[in-house]
């Protein structure tokens, strides 16, 4: 508001009372803080798996959705998540959440793919080495945490936030109303992309020959995924 | 074992050749699809990748010249708020009730000073009255008060009243320096706080009219005196005249005695 001289005077405005969220639906189960996730699983895998990355690559499948929670982790990559990176999630979320009016849950399994390392310093060759650890296969999209109760985004994000930067692959804090929200803006820019030409099109009806420099999975994976990297920008 | 091996090798002249596939030949060197690092592209990707970018729908009128700021996206529309409109009432219903608004610009003050302020007005039948400039401005631009809307800047206060005591109002005022009287209506006249103070200094209503009722009557009042000036002069000179007879008489009279 400009004052006399035109110089901007700064004024106390209404108050504007808005009503207390709505906590009725809630409740909070008996544990509510994260279990705790075994590093090596109760039956130890004795055939060696082969390394099967497709199961970081392309979008998640399974656990796209929030079920109980409000808030959670949203992975915006795969990855692997080890059981040092579970035990940092449980940890931090157990330190910073209140578990009288919160409660948090897993939405990713624990370890159960085993990893091979070869000792160091050897040459190549002399078969596979051995189980080093297990790990859990995460694909972009998929929630790796829930969080739930009578608290609202604000109090929970500052904690997330931290927990998702120290995750390998990239992650945000996420609300249901703000993953809705992201959903629904990719819709509307795929909606109203003015561009006549997109990779999917290209891609199918085999543009240019242009499926010799891409991969069968790119049929489905329509450009926006290279590898584990999720490309947020494509459309 | 020989003859077997031979045969295996090549069966005479025709050889079987290895088909090119590029799934296993491509395969030879270079990493697998999914890398800890970022792979690079084969050209051919990236710039089918750089065809097929998002392209923003541009709206025909430039949003700068619908005049859309860096900053009006931050404004909040107003929500109308029940609070608000019962205040706005509140402040309509005071300004149509009272006879005299005067606008002053409130300092902080202690609230025992600010007590005793409205004590001292409320004697004189004046209510202070705190107003909010989000809610007092709508409401005075669309009342006979739309000159007074620049005053509403800072932290203001009304002094309202349904009889105009200027006087009281200004003698309360002078001992508090920290409302400052900026603008009054009294009866639809707007006044300077020069002309607040002529209006005090203005004579009371029933002297005005006391004041009138004299000099009309004046002339009147003045009718049996002029008719009675030349009877009272002669009186006056025979009174005169008598006295300086009896003063003649007195002085003979002592040389006698």
């Amino acid at each position: 508001p400009a004052g006399p001289c035109g110089v901007a005077v700064p004024r106390a405005g209404l108050k504007k009372l808005a009503l207390p969220p709505d906590y009725s639906g809630i409740t909070i189960p008996e544990k509510p803080k994260l279990k705790f996730l075994d590093k090596v699983p109760a039956v130890p895998k004795v055939q060696r798996e082969p390394r099967q990355l497709r199961d970081i690559r392309g979008p998640s499948q399974m656990a796209t959705d929030f079920t109980q929670g409000q808030y959670g982790i949203l992975a915006l990559g795969g990855g692997y998540l080890h059981w040092g990176h579970l035990e940092m999630i449980r940890l931090t979320v157990g330190r910073s959440m209140d578990p009288k009016s919160m409660f948090a849950v897993w939405r990713v399994p624990a370890p159960y793919k085993p990893v091979t390392r070869k000792s160091l310093g050897h040459r190549m060759g002399g078969g596979k080495g051995p189980v080093d650890r297990y790990v859990t296969a995460v694909k972009s999209g998929q929630l790796v945490v829930e969080v739930g109760g009578r608290c609202e985004f604000g109090e929970v994000r500052p904690f997330l936030a931290r927990v998702a930067q120290k995750l390998p692959f990239p992650a945000v804090p996420v609300s249901r109303e703000s993953l809705r929200e992201m959903r629904r803006e990719e819709q509307e820019r795929r909606l109203n992309n003015q561009n006549p030409w997109t990779f999917e099109r290209v891609v199918a009806s085999n543009m240019l020959g242009m499926r010799k420099y891409l991969s069968p999975y790119d049929l489905q994976l329509k450009g926006r995924y290279w590898g584990k990297f999720f490309l947020k920008h494509r459309v | 074992a020989a003859a077997g091996k031979m045969a295996a090798l090549g069966s005479g002249g025709t050889r079987w050749r290895q088909a090119w596939l590029p799934a296993l030949q491509q395969l030879r060197r270079g990493s697998k699809a999914v890398t800890r690092h970022w792979k690079a592209m084969h050209l051919q990707r990236q710039k089918l990748l750089a065809v097929t970018e998002y392209v923003p729908p541009r709206p025909p009128v430039p949003p700068r010249c619908r005049g859309v700021t860096a900053w009006s996206h931050r404004v909040p529309c107003p929500q109308e708020d029940g609070l608000a409109r019962v205040l706005r009432r509140q402040l309509e219903d005071t300004l149509r009730d009272s006879r005299m608004v005067a606008v002053c610009q409130y300092n902080s003050m202690a609230d025992e000073d600010m007590a005793t302020l409205r004590h001292f007005l409320r004697r004189h039948n004046i209510h202070v009255k705190f107003v909010l400039n989000e809610i007092a401005r709508p409401v005075l631009a669309q009342s006979k008060f739309r000159t007074l809307l620049p005053l509403f800047v800072c932290r203001n206060i009304l002094l309202v009243s349904p009889e105009a005591r200027a006087r009281e109002m200004l003698r309360v005022l002078r001992g508090v320096p920290q409302v400052n009287l900026l603008a009054a209506c009294i009866d639809d006249t707007i006044l300077s706080p020069q002309g607040v103070e002529n209006f005090a200094r203005l004579p009371s209503l029933q002297e005005c009219q006391g004041q009138t009722v004299a000099a009309l009557s004046l002339l009147c009042s003045q009718t049996s005196s002029l008719l009675q000036r030349g009877p009272s002069h002669l009186t006056a000179l025979l009174d005169q005249h008598i006295q300086r007879l009896r003063g003649a008489e007195g002085a003979t009279e002592p040389p006698q005695g």
